[in-house]
């Protein structure tokens, strides 16, 4: 799972410009590190794209965090698996 | 090969009249479209029919546009059917013509909820699916009510204002993300709204206009058309006025 965490580190770090190792798991991506609601919702669908998963825009308001994304992610990447 | 070949479409209020006719010319330039209705479901139905004819794929759902989830629902519905959405229209509109010290505020209400409301909750539904795909176009029917002002129309002028203001904002908003929002103003169109015009009112209405006849549905859906289309790539939060001359800035 490692893997899976870097990589949405990563996909974050491009879209809001920011290096890697700045995104903390618990950093607060509004209040931290600047993300407005256009780069919250580029994060999920760059998310969506590369793991070819579905996620409602209700969850929009979850991504506020490098963990908590992972979260999301790994909720819908279950639930398409099975 | 059509202008809109193999895209998806979504126009509201699209059984009668101005809706129509754009649903029919979506349609006819490649596009799938899908549209509400308010009450016509015969009306509905053979519109269905007529599209089915063009060799496109149709939706009608009965939906009023004040409904948020229904505004929702159609849009996954018509999203599930198509396989995707490039195109939104929103034309679902109502009057309730009165002078300002007769109308109710029932009369006031319905009518913002309806034409502006209505606006925000088809396009606030659709948006993000846009903004996620980094395309998308937008065209609101407004009126020239809202651009110029009308007597007895304080309600529908308001909700037609409104819904200019909204698209320049928009379009401002979504522009950066390859989405486009244009609005088109009808002057006095030959629909089942001004069908109940007495024949004296007409008149006055025909002597005011430069072009010397009431606009047709195509009139309308020609300028629609055009907004959609790849002519018009570099063209938005712009309202272009369809009135014969009724009212030149």
């Amino acid at each position: 799972m490692q893997d899976l965490n870097t990589e949405i580190r990563d996909i974050i770090a491009v879209i809001i410009e920011k290096k890697p190792e700045e995104i903390t798991p618990d950093a607060r991506f509004f209040e931290d590190l600047g993300v407005d609601s256009m780069m919250a919702l580029e994060i999920l669908a760059a998310i969506e794209k590369k793991y070819k998963i579905s996620i409602p825009e209700e969850k929009l308001a979850q991504l506020t965090t490098l963990n908590q994304t992972i979260a999301v992610a790994k909720e819908y990447m279950s639930q398409t698996n099975g | 090969m059509g202008i809109f070949h193999d895209k998806a479409a979504i126009v509201t209020g699209g059984s009668r009249g101005i809706g129509r006719e754009i649903v029919l010319m979506l349609a006819a330039n490649g596009a799938d479209v899908a549209f509400t209705y308010h009450s016509n479901a015969e009306a509905a139905v053979a519109l269905c029919k007529e599209v089915e004819k063009i060799g496109r794929k149709v939706l009608a759902v009965k939906v009023d546009s004040r409904d948020f989830e229904k505004a929702k629902a159609m849009i996954d519905a018509a999203k599930q059917a198509f396989g995707r959405l490039d195109i939104l229209v929103n034309n679902a509109g109502i009057i309730r013509d009165k002078a300002l010290m007769m109308m109710t505020k029932d009369e006031w209400l319905e009518v913002i909820d309806t034409n502006l409301n209505g606006i925000f909750n088809f396009t606030r539904n659709a948006i993000v699916g846009f903004l996620k795909q980094k395309s998308g176009s937008i065209v609101n029917i407004t009126s020239v009510s809202g651009v110029a002002g009308m007597a007895r129309q304080t309600n529908y002028a308001a909700s037609k204002s409104g819904i200019i203001g909204f698209t320049k904002s928009l379009a401002k908003e979504v522009a950066a993300y390859n989405i486009r929002v244009n609005a088109v103003a009808p002057g006095f169109v030959e629909t089942d709204m001004i069908s109940g015009f007495k024949d004296e009112h007409r008149k006055a209405i025909l002597a005011q206009i430069p072009l010397a006849r009431l606009g047709s549905t195509a009139d309308v859906a020609g300028a629609v058309k055009f907004l959609l289309s790849p002519s018009a790539d570099f063209i938005t939060g712009q309202t272009i006025v369809v009135d014969g001359g009724l009212f030149i800035q």
